[in-house]
C-alpha cells in the first residue's frame, strides 16, 4: 500500500533508487551491501533536501518527487546541487527552492484539498504531481491556467506524446514533466521461460513469487487490458471482472504481496521472479543490481503515466517566474541534462538523439563508460512507437466513481 | 481563602486542555464525521448515519479479529521473551544494569524505518537467515517468510519489544529482595518463591507492558505493509483504515472503523485489567 506508508520510508526508498541513479558510482556494484550504504549516505541529503539555493529577489518554491532531478555527485552525500536548477537560476537571477516532498499522489491531493477548498495558499510555487490530480484539481478549479504566450520553448519543443494528454486535453493547466510505462519484469534465468503477457503473471508454476502493485490505477489497469477492455472505457463491471480475476489469483496464493517501491528489492534479490514493474526501474535495475532482469510492456498492453508542472490557484504572485521555470525545462540543453541524469521519458522532442550524439563524443574522446551508460539510457528517454501503440492511459474518473474503483481494489488488497 | 480552591483546577489545567484540544475535540469532530455522509469534492454531511457501524463491522470484522489476534500473539511472544531479559537486568545486571538496558534501548536510536528496512533484506529469501539455512539444507529451498503473517507478528514483536522489558524491569527492579529470601526462609521452593514472590509483585509491569504492546500493535499498519509487502492474507485493520482515509476518500467508513478499533481495545483492555487487577497499574 505505498499510497499510505510513512513518508519517510518512501523518501528512504527513493533515496536508494537515487543511488541507483547516481550509476557512475554504481556500475560493477551489485553488492547488496552497497545499496544499504548508499541509504545511509543519503540520509542527510534527505534531511538537508529543504535547503534553499538561490539568491534572487524571488524565489520559487517548487515541490517535487524525490530523484527526479540531477544532482552533483560531487556534492555527495549532501546531494542538494542541481546542476540543472543552478543553471535556471544563473540565467534568470529567480531563484529556486527545490523541494523533494512529493511522495505519493492521493498524500499530495490530501495535502493542498483542505487549504485550496478554501481559497489558502498551499505554499507551493510549483507542483508536479501525476495526471489524475491535475484533472481532478482542474475540474475543482484548483489550477491556475497556463499562458501559452509565456512559454516559447513549450510551443516549439513539446514532443507530440506530452501534449494533449486525456488529463488535460488543451494543456490549459499543466506541462508534462517526466513520465513512464508500467509493465512487467522477469528474471529469466528464474521464470525459464519468456513472458510476455500480464496473464503469465498468473502462471502456477510461478505461486507465491509474483510481485503485484499497490497502485490502483496501474494494477487494474494491467489487469482489465488482460481482459481486452481499455482503463479509459472501462465500466464498473468490467473493473468488478478484473477485480474478480486478482482476488481468484490471491485465493491460489499466486502474488506474494501488493508492493510499492519495494518490488524492486524483492525483485533485484530474486525474491520474486517477476512483477508489475515501472520501465524507469528496471533500466536501473539492470545498471546498477541485476542485469539479468529484463522488462516488457505486455502484448495485451501496458501503462502509461506522467507527472506534470502545475500551477495552485491562488498559491503564488509570482506567475510569471514560474512560468520561466516551466518553460526552462522545454529547452533542450536543460532537458537533456535532466534526461541523462534520471532517465524518464522527457516531455522535448529531440532528447534522445542529443544523449545519443553525447554517447559519440563521449566514446571519441576515449570515456567508454559514459558513453555506455549513455547508450543505455538513451532508448528509455523517450517512448518508442510500439511503446506508445501499446500502452494506455489511466480512466478519467469522477470521485463518485474513483471511490467505486477504490472500494473494489481494498477487496483485492485483502480488506 | 477562596483563591486556593482554584489552585488544584488551575493546576490541571494544561492536562485538560491538552485532553480537550489533542484527544476530546478531534475525536467529536471523528464521532460527527462517521455519522455523515458525501464526498471529499462535495462535502460531508452529517446524517446521522448509523448503519455504518454494523456495515464496517459485518464487512471488516474478520480483519478485526485478524489484528486482535496478532496483537494478542506479539504481547505474549514480547512477555516471553522480555520477562527473562527484565529479571536478568534487575536481579543478576549489578553494576551493568544501565548499560544492559541501554543495550536494550540502542537499536531504537536508529530509525524505525532504516531497521525495518534492514530487517527486510536479512529476512529476505535468500538473505542471511534464511539463505544460509537453506545452504545448510535446513530449510526448503521454496521457504519463504517475508510478506507472511507469521512475518508481520514477528515486525511487531521486534518493534515493541521495548515496550514490555522496560515496565517489567521497573517492576522487578523495586521488589523488596528480602520478600524472596524470606520465602526461602519459609521453606518455599525456589519455583513456588519465584510465582508467588517475584512473579505477582511484577504484575504491574506485566500489565503495564502488555497494555503498552498491545494497544499499538492492535492498530499498526506500517509492519503489514513492509514486512508483510501487503500480502492479501497478512494485512492488519489500520491497513484498511488507512486505505479508506488516502485512497478511498471515503472518510465517514474510516472514522467509524477507527472508532470501533478505540471502543474494540477498550472493552478488551477492560476485561484485562478487570482479570488482573486495575490496582495493579498504580501500586
Amino acid at each position: 500500500m505505498s499510497d499510505q506508508r510513512s513518508r519517510i520510508e518512501i523518501a528512504i526508498e527513493r533515496a536508494l533508487r537515487q543511488d541507483r541513479i547516481s550509476r557512475r558510482n554504481f556500475l560493477g556494484q551489485t553488492a547488496k551491501g552497497g545499496v544499504a550504504l548508499g541509504a545511509l549516505m543519503t540520509l542527510p541529503g534527505l534531511i538537508a533536501a529543504c535547503s534553499p539555493s538561490g539568491s534572487g529577489s524571488v524565489t520559487l518554491e517548487w515541490l517535487n518527487w524525490p530523484a527526479y532531478i540531477d544532482i552533483d555527485e560531487e556534492s555527495a552525500p549532501n546531494p542538494t546541487n542541481y546542476p540543472s536548477i543552478n543553471a535556471f537560476i544563473a540565467q534568470t537571477g529567480i531563484g529556486v527552492n527545490y523541494n523533494e516532498g512529493l511522495l505519493d499522489n492521493a498524500d499530495f491531493y490530501h495535502q493542498v484539498q483542505p487549504d485550496l477548498s478554501n481559497g489558502n495558499k498551499t505554499g507551493w510555487d510549483l507542483v508536479t504531481p501525476g495526471g489524475w490530480v491535475v484533472q481532478r484539481m482542474a475540474d475543482l478549479d484548483y489550477l491556475e491556467p497556463l499562458d501559452h504566450s509565456k512559454l516559447p520553448n513549450w510551443t516549439a519543443n513539446a514532443a507530440d506524446w506530452a501534449k494533449g494528454n486525456w488529463y488535460d486535453p488543451e494543456n490549459t493547466h499543466s506541462a508534462w514533466w517526466q513520465g513512464g510505462t508500467t509493465g512487467i519484469a522477469y528474471d529469466p534465468a528464474l521464470t525459464e521461460r519468456e513472458l510476455t503477457k500480464f496473464d503469465d503473471l498468473l502462471d502456477p508454476a510461478f505461486a507465491g513469487r509474483v510481485g503485484a502493485f499497490s497502485d490502483m490505477r496501474d494494477m487494474f489497469g494491467l489487469t482489465l487490458l488482460s481482459l481486452g477492455v481499455e482503463p479509459a472505457n472501462a465500466t464498473i463491471d468490467d473493473v468488478t471482472a478484473a477485480q474478480q480475476k486478482l482476488v481468484t489469483a490471491n485465493d491460489a496464493g499466486q502474488f506474494r504481496g501488493y508492493y510499492d517501491n519495494s518490488y524492486y528489492d524483492a525483485l533485484a534479490a530474486g525474491d520474486l521472479v517477476a512483477s508489475v514493474a515501472w520501465s524507469g526501474d528496471i533500466t536501473q535495475m539492470r545498471l546498477a543490481d541485476n542485469p539479468n532482469v529484463q522488462f516488457i510492456i505486455p502484448e495485451d498492453g501496458g501503462m502509461r503515466w506522467s507527472d506534470n508542472m502545475a500551477i495552485a490557484k491562488g498559491s503564488t504572485e509570482h506567475i510569471d517566474e514560474t512560468h520561466q521555470l516551466i518553460d526552462y525545462w522545454y529547452s533542450l540543453d536543460a532537458a537533456v541534462l535532466l534526461s541523462e541524469y534520471i532517465g524518464y521519458f522527457s516531455g522535448v522532442a529531440g532528447v534522445k538523439d542529443r544523449i545519443l550524439e553525447d554517447a559519440s563524443a563521449a566514446r571519441d574522446a576515449g570515456d567508454n563508460e559514459t558513453a555506455d551508460y549513455l547508450e543505455a539510457i538513451a532508448p528509455v528517454v523517450e517512448p518508442s512507437e510500439d511503446q506508445l501503440a501499446n500502452t494506455y492511459p489511466d480512466k478519467q474518473m469522477s470521485e463518485d466513481e474513483d471511490q467505486q474503483w477504490s472500494d473494489l481494489f481494498l477487496e483485492v488488497l485483502g480488506g | 481563602m477562596g483563591a486556593r480552591r482554584w489552585v488544584p483546577y488551575l493546576l490541571l489545567g494544561p492536562g485538560v486542555a491538552w485532553l480537550l484540544i489533542f484527544f476530546a475535540i478531534p475525536m467529536g469532530y471523528m464521532a460527527i464525521l462517521s455519522l455523515s455522509e458525501g464526498t471529499l469534492g462535495r462535502g460531508f454531511d452529517l446524517t446521522w448515519n448509523f448503519a455504518i457501524y454494523p456495515e464496517v463491522i459485518g464487512q471488516y470484522g474478520e480483519l478485526f479479529l485478524r489484528s486482535i489476534f496478532y496483537a494478542l500473539m506479539t504481547t505474549l511472544i514480547t512477555l516471553l521473551i522480555g520477562y527473562p531479559m527484565a529479571y536478568t537486568i534487575a536481579f543478576r545486571g549489578g553494576r551493568f544494569k544501565n548499560v544492559l538496558l541501554l543495550i536494550v534501548v540502542l537499536p531504537f536510536f536508529v530509525s524505525f524505518v532504516i531497521r525495518t528496512l534492514n530487517w527486510r533484506m536479512v529476512l529476505s529469501d535468500n538473505g542471511l537467515v534464511f539463505g544460509t539455512l537453506k545452504d545448510l539444507g535446513v530449510l526448503d529451498p521454496a521457504f519463504h517468510f517475508l510478506a507472511t503473517p507469521a512475518s508481520v507478528i514477528f515486525g511487531l514483536t521486534y518493534n515493541f519489544l521495548p515496550f514490555m522489558i522496560l515496565p517489567l524491569y521497573v517492576a522487578l527492579e523495586k521488589i523488596d529482595r528480602r520478600l524472596i529470601e524470606a520465602a526461602g526462609d519459609l521453606y518455599a521452593a525456589r519455583g513456588s518463591a519465584f510465582w508467588r514472590v517475584t512473579f505477582m509483585l511484577s504484575l504491574p509491569g506485566v500489565v503495564a507492558g502488555s497494555l503498552l504492546t498491545f494497544i499499538p500493535a492492535v492498530g499498526d499498519f506500517i509492519n503489514a505493509e513492509i514486512i508483510g509487502a501487503g500480502n492479501p492474507d497478512s494485512i492488519m485493520i489500520g491497513n484498511v483504515i488507512q486505505f479508506k482515509f488516502l485512497n478511498s476518500n471515503d472518510y465517514p467508513a474510516a472514522a467509524a472503523l477507527a472508532f470501533v478499533l478505540v471502543i474494540g481495545t477498550m472493552l478488551l483492555v477492560a476485561i484485562y485489567t478487570r482479570a488482573v487487577g486495575a490496582e495493579r497499574l498504580t501500586e
